[in-house]
Parts: C-alpha cells; sequence; structure tokens
C-alpha cells in the first residue's frame, strides 16, 4: 500500500521525537506569530497570520519595477492548476500541488527534495473544484500538508522524510470528502478544513496537535439532533448539509482566535431544506487549541446560489467611527464586504463590492441580508437572473490588505446567471453530487470583454478607490507590498505588478501557463525577490469555457523574480 | 476510422439492445442532466471546454469504443467512473456528447 514505509506506529513515534528535537530551534509559535514583519522568511499562509498578503519590504518600488526579471523557474511535472501558497524558510521555497511536495533551493530554483503523494483515482469524482492542493504549514522543522484522500502528512523540513501521515478520523472519499486546502498552525495546533459541500457531506473544521499529528478536536458546521442550529433544517435535510470549510482561515494571537469561512449548504437546489440552513455560508471564530465556537456570523442563510462564506477573513485595526478597533474583513463571495469585531463578530459594516441583485443591503442590527424578490422566486423555483453567479463575487481567490493605505485589493469576479432550481433532488446521499446538477443556470454578461475587475476597495464603504477591467475574472491572488505595489497573476499567464494608489500598470512578465496562484515576497543578503506559481486550472478554468482561455496551454512552474543585477 | 471494427461493433451492440426503444431526444436530454452532474466540473458546463482538460466535443462517431474505455477505466486524472454509472447513464452522455460535437 502507498506509504507503507511511514505507518508503523513504533517507527513513526521513534522519527517524529527526533525530528522534534532537530527541529524545535526553528519556526516556533512565536515566529509564526510574527511572520509579517520578519520578511527573510515566509511561514504562515496569506504571508502572516492575519492573511493581510502585505509585505513591509520596499526594495522593489515604483521606479525600478520595471527591471524585475525572471531567477529561475522549477517545473512541477504537472499539467493542473498552480493554487499553492509558496513558504519561503532554511533557503528554501516549498510548495505543493494535488499529488507532491517539493523543496527547492530559493536562490538557485535547483529541486533539493520532492515527495510524491499516490491517491486512489475514485478520489477525483468527489472534486469540484479542481484537481489542486493550495500549500502547506510550515511549524518546527516540519512541512505540513493535506491530501485530496484526507490525509495530513508531516515531511522533514530539510529531507522530506515523512515524519507523521495521519488521516482524517471516520470519513472517506466515499461520503464525499476531500482536503485542497492548506493547513494553519495556530498555537501549536494544525487547523484543517475539508471539501465536498458539492457532495453532502457534513461539514467540519478540525485540529490536529502540529508537532505528533494527534487528532485534537472537531467543529462541526451542521448541527446534529438536539444541538443548537439543527431546527434551522427542514426535515432530516441536515443529513447531507455541506457547510465545507475548504480556504485557509486566519488567526490572531492575541485574541486567540481562529477565524474561518464555512462553505455552502447542500445540496444547491434550496427547496428541500427550508430555514437558515445553520452554519453554513458563516465565519467562524474558534479556539486553535480545543475547537471551541467563540462566535459565528451567518452571511447567507438559506442559500439557493453557492454563495460560500469561504474567502480568508483578514485580520486587521482599522478606524471604525474615528477609534481604532480590531476586525476581520471578508469580500464575500455573496457580493458584500463584511466588517466584523474580531473579538465578538459584531457586524460594524456590509456593503456591496460589485453587481448584486439577490439582497439590497444588510440589516445592521440583525445582521441579515435585505432580501429581494428575485432571491423569493429563486426559492420558490422560478427563472430568475441573479447577480453574482455561483461562482460569486470572489472565490477562494485571497484579497490584500495594505495598512499603509488602508484599502484592500480584490480580484472582483462579474458574471451573472439565470437560476431555476426544479423539484428539490430526491435519494440525496453522503458522496453522492449535490451540487451542479440540482439546479438549472446559464451565464450572464454584462459586456464579454470584461469578466473581472482587480479593485482597490475600502472597506468601510465597500466603494472602489480604483478600478482595472480584465477580459476573464484573476483568480489568482493579491499581494500589496510597503512600496505600494500591488501583485497578481492573470488567466492568461500575465504576472503583474500595479501602482497600489492608481491601478496603473506598471509591470507585466509572461509565464508559460495561466495563473492562478499567490504571489508573495520575501528578502535574502539584501535583495527582494517576488515569487508565484503559473499554471491554468481550478474551477473557472475547467468549469466556464470562457472563450478567452481556449489554448492557454496548461503546465504549473514555479518562478521567482528579482531585480535585474547589472 | 475502421481500425478496430470488432471493438465499435460490440460497444454499438450492447447500447442498441439496452436502449432501441428509448426516444433519442429523451435519451440526450437525460445524457445533459447526467453529464452536468458527473462530469460539468471538469469539462466544462454545457461540455464548453476552454481544452485545459480534454474537449469531449472533439469525439468523433467512431469513438464510441475509446469512450467506454476512458468513461469506465479513467485515464490520468480522468476518473473511472465503473460502478458509479449505469451503461443507459453512459450511452446517454455519449448521446449528449454526440448531439454536440464539432464533427456531426
Ligand atoms: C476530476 C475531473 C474529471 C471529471 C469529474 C471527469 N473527467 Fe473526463 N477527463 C478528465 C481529464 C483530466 C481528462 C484527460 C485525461 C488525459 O488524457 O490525461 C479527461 C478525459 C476524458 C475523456 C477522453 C479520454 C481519452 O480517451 O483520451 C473522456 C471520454 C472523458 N474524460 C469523459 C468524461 C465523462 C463522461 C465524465 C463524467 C461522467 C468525466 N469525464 C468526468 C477529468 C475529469
Amino acid at each position: 500500500m502507498k506509504r507503507s514505509s511511514f505507518t508503523a506506529p513504533l517507527y513513526l513515534a521513534g522519527v517524529f521525537t527526533l525530528a522534534g528535537i532537530a527541529g524545535a530551534a526553528a519556526q516556533t509559535t512565536a515566529d509564526l506569530n510574527k511572520d509579517q514583519n520578519t520578511p527573510g522568511d515566509v511561514l504562515v499562509y496569506g504571508m502572516g497570520p492575519h492573511g493581510q498578503r502585505y509585505s513591509p519590504l520596499t526594495r522593489i518600488n515604483k521606479d525600478n519595477v520595471k527591471r524585475l526579471v525572471p531567477k529561475w523557474s522549477y517545473s512541477m511535472s504537472d499539467s493542473n492548476g498552480a493554487e499553492a501558497f509558496p513558504l519561503v524558510a532554511n533557503g528554501m521555497i516549498y510548495t505543493t500541488n494535488h499529488i507532491s511536495t517539493v523543496a527547492v533551493d530559493a536562490l538557485t530554483g535547483k529541486q533539493v527534495w520532492k515527495v510524491t503523494h499516490d491517491y486512489p483515482p475514485e478520489i477525483l469524482r468527489i472534486v469540484c473544484c479542481g484537481i489542486v492542493n493550495r500549500g502547506a504549514a510550515i511549524y518546527e522543522g516540519k512541512i505540513i500538508r493535506s491530501t485530496l484522500d484526507n490525509h495530513l502528512i508531516a515531511m522533514d523540513a530539510k529531507t522530506g522524510k515523512v515524519v507523521w501521515n495521519v488521516q482524517s478520523p471516520g470519513i472517506s472519499a466515499e461520503t464525499g470528502y476531500s482536503m485542497t486546502g492548506a493547513p494553519l498552525v495556530a498555537d501549536g495546533v494544525a487547523v484543517v478544513g475539508v471539501a465536498g459541500a458539492e457532495f453532502g457531506i457534513r461539514g467540519f473544521l478540525e485540529g490536529f496537535d502540529a508537532a505528533t499529528g494527534k487528532h485534537l478536536w472537531r467543529q462541526y458546521t451542521v448541527p446534529a439532533a438536539g444541538e443548537p442550529g439543527h431546527e434551522t433544517w427542514a426535515g432530516d435535510s441536515f443529513k447531507v448539509g455541506g457547510g465545507s470549510s475548504w480556504v485557509t482561515g486566519s488567526y490572531d494571537p492575541e485574541l486567540d482566535l481562529v477565524f474561518w469561512g464555512i462553505g455552502n449548504p447542500a445540496p444547491w437546489n434550496p427547496r428541500g431544506r427550508k430555514g437558515d440552513n445553520l452554519f453554513t455560508n458563516s465565519v467562524f471564530a474558534v479556539r486553535p487549541k480545543t475547537g471551541e465556537r467563540v462566535w459565528y456570523y451567518q452571511t447567507s442563510p438559506e442559500d439557493p446560489f453557492d454563495y460560500d462564506a469561504v474567502q480568508t477573513p483578514v485580520v486587521a485595526t482599522i478606524k471604525v467611527e474615528n477609534k481604532p478597533r480590531k476586525v476581520v474583513m471578508q469580500a464575500n463571495r455573496n457580493g458584500f464586504l463584511y466588517v466584523l469585531d474580531a473579538a465578538n463578530g459584531k457586524l460594524l459594516a456590509a456593503n456591496a463590492y460589485d453587481k448584486m441583485n439577490w439582497a439590497d443591503g444588510v440589516d445592521m442590527k440583525t445582521g441579515r441580508p435585505n432580501t429581494t424578490e428575485s432571491f423569493k422566486k429563486a426559492l420558490a423555483g422560478e427563472n430568475v437572473t441573479i447577480w453574482p453567479s455561483v461562482t460569486g463575487s470572489t472565490n477562494w481567490q485571497h484579497m490584500a490588505y495594505s495598512p499603509k493605505n488602508g484599502n484592500l485589493f480584490i480580484n472582483v469576479i462579474h458574471v451573472g446567471m439565470t437560476y431555476q432550481a426544479p423539484e428539490p433532488p430526491k435519494n440525496l446521499a453522503m458522496g453522492k453530487p449535490t451540487g451542479n446538477g440540482t439546479v438549472k443556470r446559464t451565464t450572464v454578461y454584462d459586456d464579454p470583454n470584461v469578466l473581472g475587475f482587480l479593485k482597490a476597495v475600502d472597506p468601510m464603504t465597500g466603494k472602489a478607490k480604483w478600478s482595472v477591467p480584465y477580459k476573464s475574472p484573476n483568480f489568482s491572488s493579491t499581494m500589496v507590498t510597503a512600496s505600494d505595489l500591488v501583485f497578481t497573476g492573470v488567466m492568461t499567464g500575465e504576472f503583474q505588478a500595479l501602482d497600489a494608489k492608481t491601478g496603473k500598470l506598471l509591470w507585466s512578465f509572461q509565464t508559460p501557463s495561466g495563473i492562478v496562484g499567490q504571489p508573495i515576497t520575501w528578502e535574502k543578503d539584501g535583495k527582494q525577490y517576488v515569487t508565484i506559481m503559473s499554471g491554468i486550472g481550478g474551477v473557472y478554468a475547467m468549469r466556464s469555457g470562457d472563450p478567452n482561455l481556449v489554448n492557454v496551454p496548461t503546465g504549473a512552474s514555479l518562478w521567482t523574480f528579482g531585480l535585474f543585477d547589472k | 476510422m475502421k481500425i478496430f471494427p470488432a471493438l465499435t461493433s460490440l460497444a454499438l451492440g450492447a447500447f442498441i439492445s439496452t436502449s432501441a426503444a428509448a426516444d433519442d431526444a429523451a435519451m440526450i436530454e437525460a445524457g445533459a442532466e447526467t453529464f452536468s452532474t458527473y462530469c460539468a466540473t471538469c469539462h466544462g458546463n454545457n461540455l464548453e471546454s476552454s481544452g485545459q482538460t480534454f474537449d469531449l466535443r472533439k469525439l468523433r462517431a467512431s469513438e464510441r469504443g475509446r469512450f467506454q474505455n476512458s468513461v469506465t477505466k479513467g485515464k490520468n486524472q480522468m476518473p473511472p467512473w465503473q460502478g458509479v454509472l449505469s451503461e443507459d447513464e453512459i450511452e446517454s452522455v455519449w448521446r449528449y456528447i454526440r448531439a454536440n460535437a464539432y464533427e456531426k
């Protein structure tokens, strides 16, 4: 069987004790917590536990960005989507895809190690949104990642040797579960989410001891009989209720809270699950050590449109009514930009940041959306035109926040749909499809040449300071630096730097495939570098049939750029 | 085109006997639904693919055997569907694809 050499418990125990000692000096909880301020390494998904994707580095700036050139590129030997967040530590860059984890020399791009994680092909029957993995976590000398078949694997960061390999208890592909997200290590706990709301799972978030792989807790997102919130599901509908947790969250060490977005209810067709369907489409704040849910905020009750609330909640201290306040911000798939008090989840702002017609604002007292006639008709099974589409105004691609200029940089999807929910599906079961096939829809555009924007958005108003149109929506994440450069990638392969103040395009480099990756920046020996993966794939590229993407080559690679040395 | 006549006629024989009575339009409609449920996530809404994953509209009338083989056994990142889809369902998806193929 696969991974057989690392499954004997005795041997495994021996290995992780040794590795634990050897790596104890590096990537401690304290190191992870201050990651944003130590640009010599990139240790946490989102470039720091707050997920701001902001770097204090300024060596690459508006004046010299034109001299940014590739230093090296590395082939992933794969043609699926390259969505991973690369990590930088020990002079190496670590990245992942669906089938492998690699370490390459950060300055030369030469491969140091590569581990392949085979999985049974049947698992791909329940992969809704691309054959991908979004990256690893690093903790005390170990690289930790999830796999499509629900394993969590820790490898020695120096050698790649598997230190532990555990399976998420009691779940399987047969019941619809898979894992594509990067773990988030908070206070020594590897927090992991699951995908599968398109296959009737009962979603959850769970925590493993990041040193040993021991399973510590599981927090279900759909309440069982007798639990609070259960009454928000008609009949037995909760049994296949969805509520996945497939996009990595963020962490605030001071409050000791992990913030995590929860996915859509299942099936997409809402007519058999009347009620709010708690706790789908919610933002959770949980204690990393125990999984205790300290607060939640539901964004889209009784959702017919696959409006996951999975966008990574970004933590920042911003001015609210002229007073600094620690908040979490989420550019939700449903088109609202939410600002919540990080300590208690209180709603502080909720404004549309792109075209929408399913709701007309949010009630600031109850926190509920003011749903429109179109929304009510959709629930009743009528054919309606809805903005945004099931893909959302955002999807999983992450926004960046600059504490320096106060704006969020959001890659927005500008696509609508006609929508109809026919008679609700019968014979639903865990592991059986509960997504696309349960509703009827077609795609609607304003202008076929503008399906996306990169916007600089004010968190409290949702208003765009500037907005740059794109022919296809960007599924790349954004990153912003203290020198006011915004980096992002384009589906047709361009890696770009824009002026954070104006949106002006300052630099562009054509990579060999489309970009759906996550840019990062780091420094070594007085020089600043920018790293991103290229490799088209993921939900939009596979499902949309966007004519602009016809013949965009596949092929995943990892790229590092630096200023041209004379 | 006629490289594997034995295989092709075998596959044809199999579906004609199980579905000869089925109304073609209803079959295509059923195929569209099966496709939307199981295949669209990788092969595109309504078969509209930008080509990063195999564009099923490229399949030719003579490739029923190839279709059967790939769909039941899988191929690289194409999962196997044996045991999930019935022969009738596979046939309906084939008819739906053929109805929308580039080369009729
Ligand atoms: C998880 C993604 C995924 C799903 C779901 C999927 N496919 Fe595929 N399919 C692929 C990939 C990837 C290929 C290309 C395989 C290769 O040549 O490497 C492919 C190729 C094919 C081919 C061509 C194989 C050949 O002979 O070259 C056929 C036919 C096909 N798929 C049919 C289907 C049908 C019918 C369904 C639904 C029942 C389906 N696929 C569902 C990913 C998928």
